[in-house]
């Protein structure tokens, strides 16, 4: 079954909810409001025609600062500066985070990708960890490096980080910790290159692309 | 045991009395022993490691002592012995140190009753065989007092569990051994192998067919005593770290090192002894130093063990358990009871 | 400390035999920490038992968490591919070839043919690298020691084949965005299939022979850690996890990539030769005899490969990709491997997140590891075939 059809019986079986339908790039997705993605998910994955049992991927995202121009101006992450320290900056980030869900079944062998946006200080959605268990690792890791809580989750716990981590690493806010404990992260003052006192090509060097 | 006892008379005279005779003649017998033990605890990890590195398609030691790595135990050995002797904080300071000793021991102890050459044993008891089961089943308490001394919760999963196989398998151990009693009339080890004279037919292994299946089940239950793969659960490496000895280091290690080379050829002495004719010539004519007959039958059944070490995965615990109770078990009693029939029907009781 | 809610019978009517009044019985809480011969990689799994028997089995990972994909919001497309390698470090082919495949579907240029067929050939032979050592440190969790270093000079060879090709014997860096960097040296492509040749006639035979059909090995392993078909589904088990239980499916037959559907090849499954359907035999059995398929994808792809160049042309030393989100998924030797993308024309991408088949594979031990015994625990987890640098990313 195409995704578009699947989109149209999702929103059959949602009649009231305003899903929309988006074709960004190679893969086209949709995206469901999060109070009901619970349901949705259940639907996916009951419906015999549908029968996804497998979710391959739940991914977290943090809109923030992305061009929707398509043109590259998307806001840079931020990382150390040359003498060590973190980088800082004054912008406030004011983005949506975003949980995609990729879905796939071994039955009709059809694939299906859904978003879901969530306001920044209120991202929370409803967990699908009981509808299909591996949600369970990946919406920790989202909880873990992006800050998104999922209601409902048995024990939404740090999976990579440590217990004690303060911050989620993944947002594009997020500014690098100088220390860890007693440790200091921010080390040895660098050059951004540390063999020429410039970023230029060599000379007569190939252009190819590889670089 | 004699001979040491005369050598001593001689230099002490004819006024020295037999009990101080006796003493001084077991001293020297069991500083000898020690000193045997230690020895084929180095000639054996050479030769286990060559073994093993030729079957698993590379060389082992090649460096040290020039010609095929001869002394890379010495330099073990050197290395263990000046490493630093850690004992944990919480462990039960006592019987930590005292554990390996007693490995050590139950070892040792059985040392005494193998006859090495007409003559040439430590102690001829008349209980010989019965004596050595005997004192084997004190490396149980050491291996315990290890486990629970290291306060070690995986040191404690590998004492448990080697305290169950060595108990376990003790009892097939003896019931195989009981069929060669039986033809000898007696279970003083001399007696063993002087009555299996005549080559290599006059092995017990070759006698009588509950015989052969009664040598196959005492090696492979004597595998299980030694803890060697396929039953080395007690120290597994790849789930236990290291077992019941994790938490030992240097010189103590170096114990539980000894002690099981020391196990290992001390079972092969004893299945020569009972089997294989102990130190009788396999070939009669040939005129063949009677030590070194016994030396190498029992350094064939080591390459045995060895081989079986790096070719065979592990039994897992409860399978090791059903061998022991549900197949060997019933064997051996197959082999007690077979063989009487076997020796009665063709005459062949001992008086 | 309450003893009550750690005795087997107050942990939910767990026990089997009754509870012996007035005899006080814990379960013994383990670790199986981070550092430890049989879990490996840095894992740590936290262990109740019954004496012998696991009541609870609670993973802890990101010991080797490197955020990897933070990274990959601050640098290049192109630059970004060396990291890949350091996931599956045993079979890094397999992980260059996903992420490039990943960031070429958004591309509007093929990528040469010639270039490809490369591709899969390294890739074919990664897993067959990355099989050996499955089976090697398998083996060596059961106690035969002997099969890891028969295993492993075989992997001698296939690394002698990379450093030839590439330079580097673990870590290769060797595709890249739009091809691959170098091309074949003189005379390796006759000496991979000698090497393919030698290895299909002798070395699967052997391991057969010293391993598989041992009856200690089978008892081992045989009805042992058994996930059925369920399970794999819906904790997302794929790779030679899934295959094991029964299932014929296979990313490079059942969604190709790359030229992957110009070869012939079998997708081999577990039947339940020696026990059940999905027990770790049959996924063991599964990595053996995927090793001879993609000796047979090998000879095919060397025999069919192509002229021409290596690089497309259109690739730009600045590469930009234009805007758009997509999921792209690979057979890596551990199982499906995915990389989701969201790129918004510029020449970093806006996430990255990476899919790594162990960390799904790793989640199933929660649910399957009740009821097994402590070697059992340690037999599953090895062949699960987990590496901790892809579940950590």
């Amino acid at each position: 079954m195409q995704d578009r059809d699947i989109y149209e019986l999702l929103a059959g079986k949602l009649e009231d909810a305003e899903l929309a339908w988006r074709e960004a790039g190679p893969e086209a997705y949709a995206l469901v409001p999060a109070a009901r993605i619970h349901e949705a998910a259940i639907f996916l994955r009951e419906d015999p025609r549908l029968s996804f049992d497998l979710l391959m991927c739940l991914s977290g995202i943090d809109w923030d600062g992305y061009d929707e121009s398509g043109k590259g101006k998307s806001v840079d992450i931020l990382g150390y500066n040359p003498d060590g320290t973190p980088e800082t900056s004054d912008r406030v980030a004011a983005g949506d985070l975003g949980v995609a869900y990729h879905l796939y079944s071994y039955r009709h062998d059809h694939k299906f990708a859904m978003q879901v946006r969530l306001a920044r200080d209120n991202a929370t959605v409803p967990t699908v960890s009981d509808v299909w268990p591996t949600a369970d690792w990946h919406e920790r890791e989202a909880w873990d490096l992006l800050g998104i809580r999922f209601a409902g989750h048995h024990d939404l716990q740090r999976i990579l980080l440590d217990e004690e981590w303060v911050g989620h690493p993944l947002r594009k806010d997020y500014q690098m910790p100088d220390r860890w404990t007693e440790v200091p992260l921010a080390g040895q003052p660098y050059s951004k290159n540390p063999f020429k006192q410039d970023n230029a090509p060599p000379a007569g060097g190939d252009d190819s692309g590889e670089g | 045991m004699v001979i040491v006892t005369d050598v001593y008379q001689k230099i002490l005279g004819a006024g020295a009395s037999p009990q101080v005779l006796l003493v001084l003649g077991g001293l020297t017998m069991a500083l000898v022993m020690a000193l045997v033990m230690a020895a084929c605890a180095i000639v054996f990890t050479w030769m286990e490691r060559k073994v093993a590195g030729f079957m698993q398609s590379r060389y082992g030691p090649m460096r040290v002592g020039h010609w095929h790595g001869v002394a890379q135990p010495v330099a073990d050995m050197l290395k263990i012995l000046q490493k630093e002797d850690i004992i944990p904080a919480e462990a039960d300071k006592f019987f930590f140190r005292v554990a390996p000793l007693i490995i050590f021991l139950g070892s040792l102890l059985a040392w005494a009753a193998i006859p090495f050459a007409p003559g040439f044993v430590a102690a001829d008891l008349d209980l010989g065989l019965f004596y050595i089961f005997a004192v084997s089943g004190l490396a149980v308490i050491g291996i315990l007092m290890a486990g629970w001394a290291s306060n070690n919760k995986w040191a404690l999963y590998g004492a448990a569990r080697g305290a169950a196989q060595i108990v376990s398998y003790e009892i097939p151990i003896a019931l195989a051994a009981i069929p060669v009693v039986m033809y000898t009339g007696s279970l003083n080890m001399n007696d063993i192998v002087h009555a299996q004279q005549g080559g290599v037919a006059g092995w017990f292994l070759l006698r009588n067919p509950f015989l052969f299946l009664a040598f196959l089940i005492y090696f492979i239950c004597s595998i299980a005593e030694v803890n060697r793969t396929p039953f080395d659960l007690p120290e597994t490496e790849s789930e236990l770290v290291a077992g019941y000895h994790t938490e030992y280091t240097g010189m103590r290690f170096a114990f539980f090192f000894l002690a099981e080379y020391a196990n290992l050829f001390l079972v092969s002495c004893i299945a020569t002894a009972v089997f294989l004719g102990g130190w009788q010539n396999p070939v009669p004519g040939v005129n063949v130093a009677p030590g070194l007959v016994f030396v190498v039958k029992a350094t064939v059944l080591v390459f045995l063990q060895m081989w079986m070490r790096w070719t065979l995965p592990r039994l897992r615990v409860d399978q090791l358990m059903y061998v022991c109770w549900k197949v060997m078990i019933p064997l051996s009693l197959v082999c007690v009871v077979g063989a009487g029939i076997w020796m009665m029907v063709l005459g062949q009781l001992a008086h | 400390m309450a003893t009550d809610d750690r005795t087997p019978a107050a942990a939910g009517g767990w026990s089997e035999t009754e509870d012996l009044p007035g005899l006080r019985s814990e379960l013994l809480e383990i670790n199986m920490g981070p550092q430890h011969p049989a879990t490996h990689g840095v894992l740590r799994l936290l262990v109740k038992t019954d004496g012998e028997i696991v009541y609870e089995v609670k993973p802890y990972i990101g010991y080797l968490h490197r955020c990897a994909e933070k990274i990959a919001e601050g640098c290049d497309y192109k630059q970004w591919t060396v990291y890949t390698d350091r996931f599956d470090y045993l079979a890094p082919m397999n992980c260059n070839f996903a992420y490039v495949t990943a960031v070429e579907r958004f591309l509007d240029f093929p990528v040469p043919e010639r270039a490809q067929y490369i591709r899969v050939v390294c890739a074919e032979l990664q897993r067959i690298a990355s099989h050996l050592i499955a089976l090697g440190t398998f083996g060596l969790d059961m106690g035969a020691w002997t099969p890891l270093l028969y295993c492993f000079r075989e992997r001698e060879e296939i690394l002698n084949l990379f450093e030839r090709l590439c330079g580097g014997r673990m870590l290769y860096n060797y595709m890249c965005v739009g091809g691959v960097r170098f091309d074949l040296p003189e005379k390796w492509r006759e000496d991979v299939l000698e090497f393919v040749r030698w290895f299909e006639k002798n070395k699967i035979d052997d391991y057969n022979t010293l391993l598989s059909y041992n009856k200690i090995f089978i008892e081992r392993t045989a009805d042992v850690g058994v996930i059925s078909v369920e399970d794999a589904h819906a904790y997302g088990c794929t790779g030679p996890v899934l295959r094991g239980s029964g299932i014929q499916w296979d990313c490079r037959r059942n969604d190709p990539y790359a030229v992957y559907s110009h070869f012939e090849f079998d997708i081999p499954y577990g039947t339940g030769e020696v026990g059940t359907p999905g027990d770790c035999w049959d996924r063991y059995m599964v990595r053996v005899r995927e090793m001879a398929e993609s000796c047979k994808i090998i000879r095919q792809a060397l025999r069919g490969l192509p002229e021409g160049p290596i690089l497309a042309d259109e690739i730009k030393r600045v590469l930009r990709v234009p805007a758009g989100s997509c999921y792209t998924r690979t057979e890596s030797a551990k199982g499906e491997l995915g990389h989701f993308i969201i790129a918004d024309g510029g020449t970093k991408p806006f996430r990255n997140k990476v899919r790594s088949p162990s960390y799904c594979n790793l989640s199933v031990i929660e649910k399957i590891g009740r009821g097994l015994m402590v070697s059992d625990l340690v037999a599953t987890v090895g062949s699960l075939d987990i590496v901790l640098g892809e579940i950590d990313r």
